[in-house]
């Protein structure tokens, strides 16, 4: 195991986040975050931050006449609907 | 032979009546799932369900290379997802990613600690957030370049993996993490922008 800094740790925290993180890499931060409580905050933070954003993501129900327009479309490759 | 039997009467379609129903089968069933990414990458209804007209239509043409049938789900959003940023290629924006090294050591989290714009809160950093309405929030999405936006919405809808995002972007992992880092950065700078013109937070200083 690599001793890593603060702002090596911080660089990672996304991929963290994301699960994109394995073998030491993933080691050598968790072992960072299991000593230094200002990174465990900031890490939280941007987990909220992900969060956060996630739930005002623009959502929408599916039209109800969406399938019959796409069915048309493909009906007609060449010119589009 | 009743119009009903051909879609309303279209039988221009390039490919053979079988493929066709073939391709119906596999793909139409990720249609909801196709337009709410649509949506989120969009934001318009009406731009969404363009798009996915667009990706059903490329799909079809595609169809016939197709390798593997049971990944036609992650192939649809490959498609979808290159249509975007080939409409970002098309008519490229202004990319305000300002100094990247700077932008990558960008912390909205520091910001707020320093400036403690709500002194009385004993949640600063849930408090600042929740200021903002979901609109600013949307804002701050659209506002980020496709290049950025494309992966980030993948990330956060689909959880899809780096390997993943790779393939369906076309490019090294490297430039997968590096994006989702500075699409990320991007949203907290729009974010810390946001709360500087409402005069949440003093402006002067940063």
């Amino acid at each position: 195991m690599t001793p890593i800094t603060c702002d090596q740790a911080v660089q990672q925290f996304f991929a963290y986040l994301d699960r994109a993180l394995a073998g030491e890499t993933l080691e050598n931060l968790e072992a960072h975050l299991e000593a230094c409580l200002s990174c465990c905050d900031r890490l939280a933070f941007s987990r909220r931050l992900d969060d956060f954003i996630k739930s005002r993501l623009p959502d929408r129900p599916v039209p109800p006449s969406l399938e019959a327009r796409v069915r048309l479309a493909l009906g007609r490759p060449e010119t589009g609907a | 032979m009743r119009e009903s039997e051909a879609d309303g009467g279209m039988v221009t379609a390039p490919l053979d009546p079988e493929t066709r129903a073939r391709f119906e089968a596999l793909a139409l069933p990720h249609l909801p799932d196709v337009y709410r990414l649509a949506v989120r990458l969009k934001g318009r209804a009406q731009d969404a369900e363009d798009l996915v007209q667009e990706t059903y239509v490329k799909a079809l043409r595609a169809f016939p290379s197709l390798r593997q049938p049971d990944r036609v789900r992650p192939w649809l959003f490959q498609i979808l997802s290159r249509l975007v940023l080939d409409q970002q290629r098309a008519e490229p924006r202004e990319v305000a990613t300002g100094d990247l090294e700077e932008l990558d050591r960008f912390s909205l989290y520091d910001l707020i600690w320093d400036e403690d714009p709500l002194p009385y809160s004993d949640n600063l950093h849930g408090d600042f957030l929740a200021q903002f309405t979901d609109e600013e929030v949307r804002a701050a999405l659209t506002a980020l370049p496709e290049t950025y936006r494309v992966p980030l919405v993948l990330v956060y809808v689909e959880e899809l993996s780096y390997k993943e995002l790779a393939e369906i972007l076309g490019c090294p992992l490297g430039t997968v993490m590096s994006r989702l880092h500075r699409g990320r950065k991007i949203l907290e700078r729009e974010l810390w922008e946001c709360a500087k013109r409402r005069g949440l937070v003093r402006s002067w200083n940063r």
